[in-house]
């Protein structure tokens, strides 16, 4: 089996080359680090990956999780994963000090898990959904609840889940109907069901801490009535652990992504099960969303994590692989060549890298922008808040929809090999397909984006996007290899504003219905422009690196980047033309199609 | 009790291995550089001694600057603090003169135990550990599988793997024991070992400092002289015998390997 799922190179060069991790340590929250303590940390994140979690890459799907008497048994190597990231501190990495983390920037701990999920995204998934609900209870929650949660879920014991999804209730969390009734003991008791919750019972961990979203009995309809909780599976009480009344009713059995269970959960069934409330009342959904962002780009990164497993196992398969000869040679005594020679291999592997490598570049970019809003304060952390805001749904669809179509890609440069289960392609294809699903499907995506994003506060964070894209085609233009790539790229986002415009026009009339009803085009449009921005300015990161003369590695890796970027302009920038075309002339025809029309 | 780890840093075993034009080295720019994998259980093995017994441990290396990384690697997984012999006048030292700086190095600290990897896995020569325990004037133990304490504290019963067995030695401290795959379970560096590591002690050692000579380590002392590298030499292609009855083949197989291949 390939053991190559992802470059520490190109690694190294996003997060140095492009995104100067180290010029992070200059603002006082990140003083204590440096370059020297970011390799060691990647480092430390390649071998746990190499050794730990590749390994039981294909196990852990093989063995999925089973469903015994309510309780769900996984694959042993959860617990040890839980315990090596917490012992290691890498479930806490990015918390202040004071709450036992480390600081470290948001950008180096993105690298380190995308290393993780390349490696086994089944694996990586216990720790770091661990990580993201420990930030929200640290975040929102009362010093009690800190206390008594989070170091045991930094210490990888405790799992932590997110538990939104309910079955009226998937994307329109609106429909929540899970109840929390007050009482007068400083807890809630909880009542209702939640489906497809990841991780929310194992026995890979002592305990799990459920943040969970349910409405205050007697709270307001709508979003505004939900509020934050913690319903764990076990509570502590009088210094014991005790069964809080929340039942795993079931597991689902799923396509890919298997290692991991995803539940039902049945809460309160005798009326007993404790939640303690996260902040405020019915500010849930705005907690939540607050840390969606992240949350949403991590799924990115997953997406193209997967991606990257992908195409290096098809990338080392096309140079072993003997088959047919160059069509200018077609002498049959002559050896067959490797298939990496044909030029529809190369674009394939071409169009994979060119996924991989542009969207870890825009998630590496966002990543970035967390850790500046993160350290800064007025005008500064607005404007990041703001291009994180707009590009969030970009950084989550475009990897987890190109993402498929790249594993895919990759499946197709194994032929019949790439279609059984002795290589890892298949796996990584079943794997990849979650990704346009959860945290809010691509279609929820494209109506935030188009929706809400692009046109909230008067276009400014729209405004703000063109501001940055700009300073790349700037510094392009001064390279005369780029000029032209600097040109393509005006001329796209040109046309993005033209596309923007005339959407806008028709929501000004009141068209909401019509304005909306692309948007998931609009989005694939924005997609491919932003990752065509991100490619051009890590062209002009090579083509500088380049005109430095260096070794034959290095050269040979800066003239790839090179000729991916070359690809993505030339192969994959072309298609805004279509969607464009589409979206100009909004003729509504999926608004008017009807029902009946579909009954044959 | 005091432990030293002598350390020595490596390519990385899947980096590929490229000679320069002249033949005399190899392009040392692209290669992965790691901690000798054999050294990481002598680590292990001394940061596990420290938690049960107390004490201090330090890791000692010769190298170029890019040694340190290996070192802060020991330093994240938990070792106290370094010193590293770093001077020209150590380059291209053979294993005697390597385990004069070392033992020059090592001798002010007076350790209870000197840990070493079995062998490093670029040369794979195995001599510096005993050469070290020479000039120290310490018993060694190679290739350790199992380290008990004795009772005293001064003293351990070892398990080496030897052809065929184990042959089990007791030994008193100070000692040099090299330490081989199954010892222990090397640790990955956690995250506070990494942030801690950075405030951890390196100290240089240069040629003066260490007390020897010019002539007693580098390219001047050694016996060993390299006259040229060489790339392993390219597998020739395989000779593919079928369609013909199998006694027939065989026959053909045994008849080339006597004659031809000379190995039986
Ligand atoms: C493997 C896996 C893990 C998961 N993990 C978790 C978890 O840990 N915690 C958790 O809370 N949830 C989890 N989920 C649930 C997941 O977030 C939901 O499945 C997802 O949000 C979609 O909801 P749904 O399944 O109800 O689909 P629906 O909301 O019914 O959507 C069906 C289709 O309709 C479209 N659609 C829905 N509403 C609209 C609209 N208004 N306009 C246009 N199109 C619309 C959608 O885009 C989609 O294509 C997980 C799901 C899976 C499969």
């Amino acid at each position: 089996m390939a053991e190559k799922f992802v470059s520490m190179r190109n690694l190294k060069f996003l997060l140095y080359e492009m995104f100067e991790a180290e010029s992070l340590t200059r603002y006082p929250y990140f003083q204590e680090h440096s370059r020297e303590i970011f390799d060691l940390v990647l480092d430390t994140g390649m071998r746990l990956g190499k050794e730990l979690l590749f390994p039981c890459f294909s196990e852990m799907d093989k063995k999925p999780p089973e469903f015994v008497n309510g309780e769900v048994k996984v694959h042993p190597l959860v617990k040890v994963i839980m315990r090596e990231c917490g012992e290691g501190g890498w479930i806490g990495a990015q918390a202040a000090y004071e709450h036992g983390g480390q600081q470290m920037p948001n950008l180096i701990m993105s690298a380190f898990r995308c290393i993780f999920s390349a490696a086994n995204y089944s694996a990586a998934v216990y720790p770091f959904l661990t990580t993201g609900a420990a930030f929200l209870i640290l975040s929102f929650g009362s010093k009690e609840l800190i206390e008594t949660y989070v170091p045991k879920m930094f210490a990888g014991e405790w799992q932590g889940t997110m538990a939104l999804t309910e079955p009226q209730a998937g994307s329109s969390l609106t429909d929540l109907t899970t109840t929390a009734y007050p009482t007068d003991q400083g807890y809630y008791k909880i009542k209702g069901q939640k489906i497809f919750i990841s991780a929310a019972e194992h026995d890979g961990g002592a305990n799990v801490v459920n943040l969970l979203l349910a409405r205050i009995q007697g709270a307001p309809a709508g979003v505004k009535g939900i509020s934050l909780f913690v319903a764990p599976k076990l509570r502590p009480e009088g210094g014991k652990l005790v069964p809080n009344d929340l039942q795993c009713a079931g597991i689902y059995h799923k396509l890919g992504y298997r290692g991991s269970p995803i539940t039902q959960l049945a809460l309160g069934e005798n009326n007993d099960c404790r939640g303690f409330l996260v902040g405020q009342p019915h500010q849930g959904l705005k907690y939540m969303f607050q840390m969606m962002n992240e949350a949403r780009i991590d799924v990115g990164l997953g997406a193209v994590a997967i991606a990257s497993a992908a195409y290096y196992a098809s990338l080392q398969y096309a140079q072993e692989r003997p088959q047919g000869r160059k069509v200018t040679s077609k002498d049959p005594t002559q050896p067959q060549v490797p298939i990496i020679e044909h030029a529809d291999i190369k674009r394939m592997l071409l169009f994979q890298r060119a996924v991989v490598e542009g969207s870890l570049s825009l998630i590496f970019q966002c990543a970035k922008w967390v850790d500046l809003a993160h350290v800064l304060s007025g005008d500064e952390k607005d404007r990041y808040e703001l291009l994180l805001d707009i590009l969030t749904p970009v950084a989550k669809s475009y990897p987890s929809e190109m993402g498929i179509l790249s594993v895919s890609a990759g499946l197709q440069c194994l032929g019949g090999y790439g279609y059984c289960e002795e290589f890892p392609l298949e796996q990584h294809w079943r794997d990849a397909r979650i990704h346009p699903i959860h945290e809010g499907t691509t279609g929820i995506q494209g109506m935030d984006l188009l929706g809400r994003k692009v046109v909230m506060k008067d276009g400014r964070a729209f405004m703000l996007y063109l501001e940055e894209a700009g300073k790349t085609i700037q510094e392009a233009k001064g390279l005369r290899e780029l000029a032209p790539f600097a040109q393509a790229l005006a001329e796209a986002l040109d046309k993005l504003k033209r596309v923007t415009g005339h959407l806008t026009g028709i929501a000004l009339k009141g068209e909401i219905e019509l304005f909306l009803a692309d948007a998931t085009l609009y989005l694939e449009m924005f997609g491919i422009v932003a990752i065509a921005w991100q490619w051009l300015a890590q062209a002009v990161v090579a083509q500088k690196a380049l005109a430095k003369n260096p070794a034959e590695a290095d050269a040979n890796f800066y003239q790839g980047k090179l000729f991916t970027c070359r690809y993505f302009f030339g192969y994959e920038l072309p298609k805004i033309e279509g969607l464009a075309a589409r979206l100009l002339t909004g003729d509504g025809l999926t608004v008017a199609m009807k029902q009946e029309f579909f009954q044959d | 009790m005091k432990i030293v780890v002598c350390l020595k840093q490596t390519p990385d075993t899947e980096a590929t291995i490229k000679l320069t034009a002249d033949k005399q080295g190899i392009e040392e720019q692209n290669i992965k550089w790691v901690m000798n994998p054999y050294d990481e259980y002598a680590v292990e093995q001394a940061l596990r001694l420290k938690e049960k017994h107390g004490g201090e441990t330090v890791v000692v290396c010769m190298g170029p600057d890019r040694v340190t990384e290996a070192m802060r690697t020991a330093l994240a997984m938990g070792m106290d603090k370094g010193v590293h012999l770093k001077d020209d006048a150590f380059a291209h030292s053979d294993a005697t003169g390597t385990a004069k700086a070392l033992a020059a190095a090592i001798k002010p600290l007076s350790p209870d135990l000197i840990l070493c990897g079995r062998q490093a896995i670029d040369w794979d020569m195995a001599q510096v550990p005993a050469i070290l325990a020479e000039l120290l004037d310490m018993p060694q133990v190679t290739v350790v599988a199992k380290m008990e304490m004795g009772a005293d504290g001064k003293s351990a019963v070892c398990n080496r793997r030897i052809e065929g067995g184990e042959e089990v030695v007791e030994v008193k401290f100070p000692a040099v024991l090299t330490c081989d795959k199954g010892l222990n379970e090397p640790r990955y560096a956690s995250l506070p070992g990494i942030m801690k590591a950075k405030k951890k002690e390196i100290k240089p050692l240069g040629l003066a400092e260490s007390g020897l000579s010019a002539n007693d380590v580098g390219k001047a002392s050694s016996k060993v002289q390299i006259l040229e590298y060489l790339p392993l030499p390219e597998r020739p292609p395989g000779k593919v015998f079928k369609e013909q009855e199998t006694p027939d083949m065989v026959k053909q197989v045994v008849k080339l390997l006597r004659e031809e291949a000379k190995i039986i």
